[in-house]
């Protein structure tokens, strides 16, 4: 068989991609013709930097969904073809089996894997991590943030402190440090996700609480349904058999994360829950010196009512735009890390990773380090863009 | 320039501007037309959302993105603005036409020294050298009454209090000497008293350099002091134009009757002769009525004539430039009495409720945060010695401008704050020293408060239902989410509100109906006081009538404790069954609303009362202008609080009110005033105001 011409490459492509366009096209509609309801979300749709902006972050999110559903992509991201090693996009197959899809879209890399097939189950991973870990960091950040900025006095002193401090230190050392396999055993990473991944629980446990505290009726029940399976969640991810933190026996473990991806996860919170820290700690500072707080204040309304059901609701804006931005930082993050070979597997298909593997033979072969790293360009982009969108939205009526 | 010229200097004619949203178009201003001749002073008059202050930045061209002049004209000194290329209009702003804004601190550049900004000003428009230009602006501080002149140049704009910043820019808006001053509410963000000094001011250099002058404001008093013409806006239109004298007395417009009707004049009274609020609402730029704007609200409303047409501008026969848009204002009656259907009985006062006695709040401020556990700690006392009772279904209005201490009070009293010293008793009960935590849900619920500004005071990002059903939650009212739901539209019921606004978000209200959802959350647990903190102060005067009619109606319902914490006698008088005067801290004077208001005066009272403007042609008041600006509560005056700014201080032997705190002296039938004046001295005081014999 001929190799495909650039133009058959791309209407190919386009092709395999028809599920994620039609999900594309289904949001757009709907969100356009309901975009006065929408509140900050619709008015999204009358900025066009917004709209490029999301249709990217959109079209990259359904890629990974349909992609781990096995929709788009034409190969299995890990086999390798025999004499497809570093073969240029659109090369067919020596000799397909049947049903077997007769080209490499975007050509082999230097283990005879499909490039198009990694790229799409490359975004799964970020799709999968950046936004989980981003939260985390931002439940962090926001529930050490919010009583620094109110109480203030002292304990802000104390954790502004320590936020400069983690602030201060190199990222990337960091990151070396905790994936040494020295530093594994003695089960550090593991302690660090016991004490980051508490604080969501505290969180909704607190958020929970303060709603409800004048109806113990409501609250107990709601409080031990909520708990126990947040608790176990807790419990299934941080332990691990083998590892330090190994606290509930195998059958009661729901998942178990590679100890790879908790470093990853761990990192990013470690990273991030500063910055966040601060932004909300600066919002909480404004925002205390309202009449609505006031008022609550005079009915008795506890502190930890105040902070999360009357300053941080009005926080969100700046935060939303925030956690945008943050999100494309942590998918830097994810490549830089996976480039480093720190924390991911190192067949894993993630951006970071391919780029590294292409990297070396760069010069001959261009495509397997291209694709994954305009992948990675686009989606950081998109994110941005969203986030301005968003950020010139809210500030307009 | 055209100095020779002799004709209107602004003469605005038929003019329309329209902001352009992404929804639609929105009229802002539609024909209006005004003239302001040589050295005369225009006030502009209206409630919020008018288009007073788009027609200003309409003057300077300043409109925004969105905001164009869709029809009209706008002529200065016989040159269209709107012809003018931006390089002319850029010469003309800041020399020919100034402008001085609401917020002394936002027109000021915090980063630069107040001289060196007053010295742009000629050194941009005339090329003036940076000598020049330093002694005129030296010379137009001197004119604008600043103590120390080099310092106050040298100084940057945060050094200075509100009222001196006000000056400032008041300096820079004369350094070029311009023909045309606009000033847009350049007194509201300021104290009576500092306002009082401030308009005096405006009036003298406005005489001295005979400038004209559109002054923008809400305040119907202050217009009348200041200006020789007058025109009313409603909706975007003028609806009536003409000298002070004749608008004040002659009124031709049913909208600026309503207004009348609905502010505080001395001889209103909260029984006999209650305000009259403008019924429904101010109508959105994009929902006007056809025909007559003013037509759904008006008392002489005619179906099939007054929403038939535009009603053109007409002049009032027999009176100077005097006009109105109205089509009947020839067959209505203007001097028909109010109907006085609206009677209420007096309530009387029953048992004390809440008793302060020697109530003390002192914060330690440390001179250095970081490292200040020892040595420089500076005390400033927020409320000396505070003594009073309020008794069940009473109104007790406390007055005093800023910094007076009024807010501590409050606070310590809703137990934010612990006392110093002294107590606070409630039924008996010694409250000062428990704060809002340590005590039980009854104690809470009792003692509420409403709050100053209407847009602070929900929670914008959760709905008005909620929000009550919350406070009967926290204040254990009501079974179940049933109950408190019903309970939640009761109170609605209760502040006259629809019931559908429970569903509503708090942006979706009007300032005058978050204020009454905040009234409603107050009464939540059927508050037995009530600490109002200037309730009314930052609505219209319209929305003021009804907000406070309001209040009194509940309290009257209720039996409640009103406390009633502001700085504006016109409302206090109106409403107050008891005044209490504070000072820096101090309660100067306290008695009856008729004691108070009567002399024998404490001299600060004297001064409070001459600054208010009222808006009455029959009202004459003694002038009284306080020189300089309140002390800072952190360096007050040694002895009296009163003694740097008091005019009588000359009449008190032996230097005693800059040695001793006065004494309270008692005057008779609970009346008590702080102040080391002689009985003789305080008998031969005059009253301020007068109404003159009709």
């Amino acid at each position: 068989m001929e190799p495909l011409s650039w133009f058959e490459i791309i209407t190919r492509v386009l092709w395999q991609f028809i599920p994620v366009w039609i999900a594309l096209i289904a949001v757009f509609v709907l969100s356009i013709r309901y975009k006065r309801r929408l509140g900050l979300y619709g008015k999204l749709f009358d900025s066009t930097i917004g709209m490029i902006g999301f249709a990217l972050v959109m079209f990259w999110v359904f890629t990974g969904i349909f992609g781990a559903m096995d929709l788009i992509v034409t190969h299995d991201a890990l086999s390798q073809v025999s004499g497809m090693k570093n073969e240029p996009p659109g090369t067919p197959l020596m000799s397909p089996d049947d049903g077997q899809y007769p080209y490499y879209l975007f050509g082999g890399d230097n283990l005879a894997r499909d490039v198009f097939s990694r790229m799409i189950k490359g975004a799964w991973v970020v799709v999968q991590i950046a936004p989980l870990a981003t939260i985390f960091a931002f439940m962090v950040g926001i529930t050490l943030g919010l009583p620094a900025g109110f109480y203030g006095g002292r304990l802000d002193t104390f954790l502004s402190f320590l936020a400069n401090l983690i602030l201060a230190f190199p990222v990337i050392l960091l990151f070396y440090l905790l994936v040494t396999p020295e530093i594994v055993a003695t089960g550090i990473p593991n302690y660090m996700a016991v004490v980051l991944f508490i604080f969501p629980i505290v969180f909704i446990a607190v958020l929970l609480n303060s709603r409800y505290r004048t109806q113990p009726r409501v609250r107990t029940p709601l409080l031990i349904v909520v708990l126990g399976i947040l608790g176990w969640l807790y419990l299934s991810l941080i332990s691990e058999s083998g590892s330090k933190v190994s606290v509930i026996p195998d059958f009661l473990d729901l998942f178990n994360v590679p100890g790879g991806i908790l470093v990853v996860f761990v990192s990013v919170v470690f990273v991030n829950s500063p910055t966040v820290f601060r932004i909300v700690r600066g919002l909480a500072l404004d925002i205390k010196t309202r009449d609505y707080v006031a008022a609550a204040q005079t009915r008795g309304e506890g502190a930890w009512y105040i902070m999360l059901w009357e300053i941080l609701p009005n926080a969100r804006g700046p935060l939303i735009v925030d956690l945008c931005l943050r999100i494309g930082y942590t998918t830097i993050l994810l490549g830089t890390l996976g480039f480093f070979g720190l924390g991911l597997p190192p067949e894993s298909p993630d951006w970071g990773t391919t780029i590294n593997d292409g990297r070396r033979l760069l010069q001959i072969y261009l495509h397997p380090a291209l694709v994954p790293a305009l992948s990675l360009l686009s989606m950081v982009l998109g994110l941005n863009l969203l986030a301005d969108g968003l950020r010139e939205e809210s500030l307009r009526d | 320039m055209t100095d020779s010229y002799d004709g209107p200097i602004l003469e605005i004619d038929s003019l329309s501007i329209s902001f352009f949203t992404r929804l639609r178009e929105i009229p802002a201003v539609m024909d209006f037309s005004v003239k302001v001749m040589p050295g005369e002073a225009v006030g502009l008059v209206g409630e919020s959302g008018c288009g007073k202050s788009t027609v200003a930045l309409g003057v300077m061209r300043d409109l925004g993105r969105n905001g164009h002049i869709v029809g009209g004209s706008i002529k200065f000194k016989g040159q269209d603005l709107g012809a003018m290329s931006p390089d002319a209009l850029r010469n003309i702003r800041g020399s020919e036409i100034a402008m001085i804004y609401q917020e002394p601190m936002a027109s000021l550049n915090p980063a630069m020294k107040v001289g060196k900004q007053l010295m742009e000003v000629p050194m941009i428009h005339r090329g003036s050298s940076e000598k020049e230009a330093h002694a005129r602006a030296l010379q137009v501080v001197k004119d604008v009454k600043l103590p120390d002149p080099d310092r106050i140049l040298d100084a940057y704009p945060h050094q200075l209090s509100g009222g001196q910043q006000q000056r400032i820019v008041i300096a820079m808006a004369l350094m070029a000497e311009p023909s045309l001053l606009i000033l847009d509410e350049p007194t509201t963000a300021l104290d009576v008293t500092v306002e009082a000094a401030v308009v005096d001011l405006v009036k003298e250099l406005g005489k001295k350099y005979g400038t004209s002058m559109l002054f923008i404001s809400h305040n119907l008093g202050l217009v009348l002091e200041t200006c020789d013409r007058i025109c009313v806006m409603y909706s975007g239109e003028a609806v009536e134009r003409g000298s002070i004298k004749d608008v004040f007395d002659e009124m031709q417009h049913p909208y600026t009757q309503a207004l009348f009707r609905s502010i505080p004049l001395p001889g209103a009274d909260k029984n006999a002769r209650p305000l009259r609020a403008i019924p429904g609402n101010f109508p959105l730029p994009h929902e006007r009525p056809p025909g007559c704007n003013f037509g759904p609200r008006c008392d002489y409303f005619e179906a099939g004539r007054c929403d038939a047409t535009e009603i053109p501008m007409a002049d009032v026969p027999g009176n100077d430039r005097h006009a109105t848009r109205c089509l009947r204002f020839q067959e209505i009656d203007w001097n028909a009495p109010l109907g006085k259907d609206l009677q209420t009985a007096r309530s009387e006062p029953g048992d004390v409720v809440l008793k302060m006695d020697n109530l003390k709040k002192y914060y330690e401020v440390a001179a250095n945060v970081l490292f200040g556990k020892r040595g420089d700690t500076k005390v400033v006392k927020a409320n000396e010695t505070l003594s009073f009772e309020a008794r069940e279904s009473e109104t007790l209005a406390i007055v005093g401008e800023s910094g007076c201490g009024k807010s501590t009070f409050a606070k310590v009293l809703m137990g934010l704050e612990t006392a110093t010293d002294g107590q606070i008793l409630l039924d008996n009960r010694n409250i000062e020293s428990t704060s809002i935590q340590d005590r039980d849900t009854q104690t809470i619920a009792d003692v509420q408060m409403v709050f100053q500004n209407p847009f602070d005071t929900l929670n914008p990002s959760m709905g008005v239902g909620r929000q009550i059903i919350r406070a009967l939650e926290v204040f254990g009212i009501g079974n179940s989410e049933a109950e408190r739901r019903q309970r939640m539209l009761e109170l609605l019921d209760l502040v006259k509100l629809p019931r559908e606004f429970a569903e509503r978000m708090p942006r979706q209200l009007s300032g005058g109906q978050k204020q009454r959802v905040g009234i409603a959350r107050a009464f939540a647990g059927n508050a037995r006081i009530v600490v109002a903190d200037e309730p009314v102060s930052a609505l219209d005067v319209s929305v003021q009538a009804a907000v406070t009619d309001l209040l009194m109606e509940i309290q009257r319902e209720q039996k409640t404790t009103l406390l009633f914490i502001s700085h504006d006698l016109s409302i206090v008088r109106y409403l107050s069954d008891r005044v209490m005067v504070m000072y820096l801290g101090h309660v100067v004077e306290l008695g009856t609303t008729e004691q108070v208001f009567a002399p024998p005066y404490h001299p600060y009272t004297e001064a409070l009362l001459s600054a208010v403007p009222i808006a009455d042609t029959r009202v004459q008041k003694r002038h009284i202008v306080l020189e300089g600006d309140i002390p800072s509560a952190m360096d007050p005056p040694s002895g009296c609080p009163f003694q740097t700014r008091c005019r009588w201080k000359s009449r008190v032997p032996g230097n005693l009110c800059e040695q001793e705190v006065p004494p309270m002296r008692q005057m008779g039938n609970g009346h008590q005033i702080k102040c080391h004046l002689s009985d003789r001295e305080l008998a031969e005081m005059e009253p301020v105001i007068q109404i003159a014999a009709e």
